[in-house]
């Protein structure tokens, strides 16, 4: 019985505590989380990537040769990337095709960032894709163009107080 | 219609005075995507038949039509929160097809986000078995400070939850500058919080009532049943395959594995949080042994074919225990044949037996207690 009693006042106690700790969770649409990097990018002559966020692709039009890598590396994970005409006459870029990416299918997985030989395409901190309708996930090469700004305010404090998003 | 024809539990059952059957799930929140069919006596369970499948993707037959890279993405969506464990047998069993030798680095940087991962499934495994034994500050607590790890595994892998991390040949891309630091006070810190459970959750005496001696599985019982991971070490066998068949660098750092007696609900609910400080402990021991720079990633032609007719069987211990790969090869692009052998499905068995005789009421504490994932069984 009293073995009962003191695990109850212990559970309690531990309960109590925690008024006087911090709030942990994060005021979303307010503040923002704080990523390691311009977003995960891939060096093709090392192999390696280089750590950030998976977001929206970004595609740099002076680089992409229309090859089509991303476009394969893509058709057995989500089938996201079609090659579409630009207007826009390129040097390297031949055929004048580029990718249009589907963000109601990509996974984000960043194969397609892996499978790029010419540091055309990399991604972003920019997530906030949601849209109205389907059409508005289709992101053309034109827009995929855009560098996002994206707010990064906060991240993980540790104090005496608990853990907090400062 | 007659009864043949129906799937079980569907069929009409004999009418009888006493025996009712209930159909718990699929759709139920208290039993995951899959149904258990369970039949009463009043208040006890006579019997019980669980029906997994109800979330049944064909991974292992979409595994065949793509190749060995490509068929990352969706190996590891059988279980999200412990993407990183269930992609490493697929990836050990990958290189030794290739004939890849990984990196040193790289080899640590797997075993931290592979226990990152662990501690982040357990986590969330926790949030769940506490909320359906009524304890809600189990509930919130856990699904809050499994963030301080997500946090750390972002950074790592830029993607909360399936990271798509380990490829066969390394992982994908470097530790973030200044991890090390970030990631030991964040650890420290989670296993500050985690012991702070004790006193709420597993000291608590309204959890020792209604899960001790309840669902007990002996250990003839447990090992002739073939459950692994966390039920078997609860029913007193001393089998981590961390330790057994150390796999990448597991066999440089100091694993300890926990072990109960007891077999009962509670040894089975305990055992995953004395794992998850065990976890804290190798994590910090990786990060001091782990070589401060080197490449992360051997660089694979595009494309990698097996050598020949060849298979390939690796297994690691996942947050659910053993999870093995078989990789078939017949020297094309992608694989003849991939099994995986998932902990879930093995644990299962083990219901009907712990079901007989026990309260409706016991069935949330020891069906959650088998540390079960449904989607994982499925595949």
């Amino acid at each position: 019985m009293t073995n009962t009693a003191t695990g109850i006042i212990r559970a309690l106690n531990s309960g109590i505590k925690h008024i006087a700790t911090k709030r942990f969770t994060l005021r979303y649409p307010e503040e923002k989380l704080k990523f390691v990097g311009d977003g995960y990018q891939f060096d093709p002559s090392t192999g390696v990537g280089i750590a950030g966020l998976k977001g929206r692709h970004m595609l740099f039009h002076d680089h992409c040769t229309g090859c089509q890598l991303c476009s394969i590396a893509c058709e057995g994970v989500a089938e996201a990337i079609a090659m579409v005409k630009v207007p826009d006459q390129q040097k390297q870029n031949k055929k004048s095709i580029m990718p249009q990416i589907d963000y109601g299918k990509c996974v984000f997985c960043g194969l397609c960032v892996d499978a790029c030989p010419f540091y055309a395409l990399y991604m972003t901190n920019d997530y906030e894709l949601s849209s109205f309708t389907k059409e508005g996930l289709i992101y053309t090469p034109a827009q995929l163009q855009v560098k996002p700004y994206v707010a990064q305010d906060s991240e993980i404090i540790i104090t005496k107080w608990g853990a907090t998003h400062g | 219609m007659t009864n043949e024809f129906l799937p079980p539990g569907l069929a009409l059952q004999k009418a009888d005075e006493k025996i009712m059957t209930l159909n718990v799930g699929p759709q139920h929140p208290g039993s995951g995507h899959m149904r258990i069919i369970v039949q009463i006596d009043g208040d006890y369970i006579v019997a019980c038949d669980p029906d997994p499948g109800y979330v049944h993707r064909g991974e292992e037959k979409m595994a065949e039509y793509r190749n060995y890279i490509t068929n990352i993405p969706h190996l590891e969506r059988p279980v999200i929160h412990d993407s990183c464990n269930v992609l490493y047998p697929y990836v050990l069993g990958v290189e030794d097809l290739l004939g890849i030798e990984v990196t040193e680095r790289a080899k640590y940087v797997r075993v931290i986000c592979s226990e990152l991962n662990r501690c982040i499934y357990t986590m969330y495994w926790l949030a769940i078995y506490g909320i359906f034994l009524g304890h809600s500050t189990m509930f919130m607590w856990p699904a809050g400070d499994r963030e301080l790890l997500i946090d750390l595994m972002e950074k790592i892998s830029g993607a909360r939850v399936t990271h798509a991390h380990f490829v066969p040949g390394g992982v994908r891309n470097d530790l973030p500058p200044n991890f090390e630091e970030v990631c030991l006070r964040q650890v420290n810190y989670f296993e500050k919080r985690i012991r702070e459970y004790a006193a709420v959750f597993y000291d608590n005496p309204i959890l020792i009532s209604r899960t001790q001696d309840t669902g007990v599985l002996s250990r003839e019982d447990a090992i002739r049943l073939g459950v692994t991971g966390s039920v078997l070490r609860a029913s007193g066998v001393d089998y981590d395959l961390r330790k057994k068949e150390p796999y990448d660098v597991y066999e440089e750092l100091d694993v300890h594995s926990n072990v109960m007696k007891e077999g009962d609900s509670y040894a089975r609910s305990k055992i995953p949080w004395l794992d998850m400080l065990e976890s804290c402990n190798i994590i910090k021991q990786a990060l001091e042994k782990m070589p401060k720079s080197g490449s992360v990633r051997v660089k694979l032609k595009p494309n990698p074919k097996g050598k020949g007719l060849n298979s390939v069987y690796k297994r690691v211990e996942s947050g659910r225990g053993s999870l093995g790969c078989h990789i078939v090869s017949d020297g094309k692009v992608e694989p003849y044949r991939l099994k995986l052998s998932v902990g879930s499905f093995r644990n299962l068995i083990a219901l009907p037996y712990l079901l007989k005789g026990e309260k409706l009421g016991n069935m949330p504490s020891v069906y959650w207690s088998l540390n079960y994932w449904p989607v994982e069984a499925d595949r």
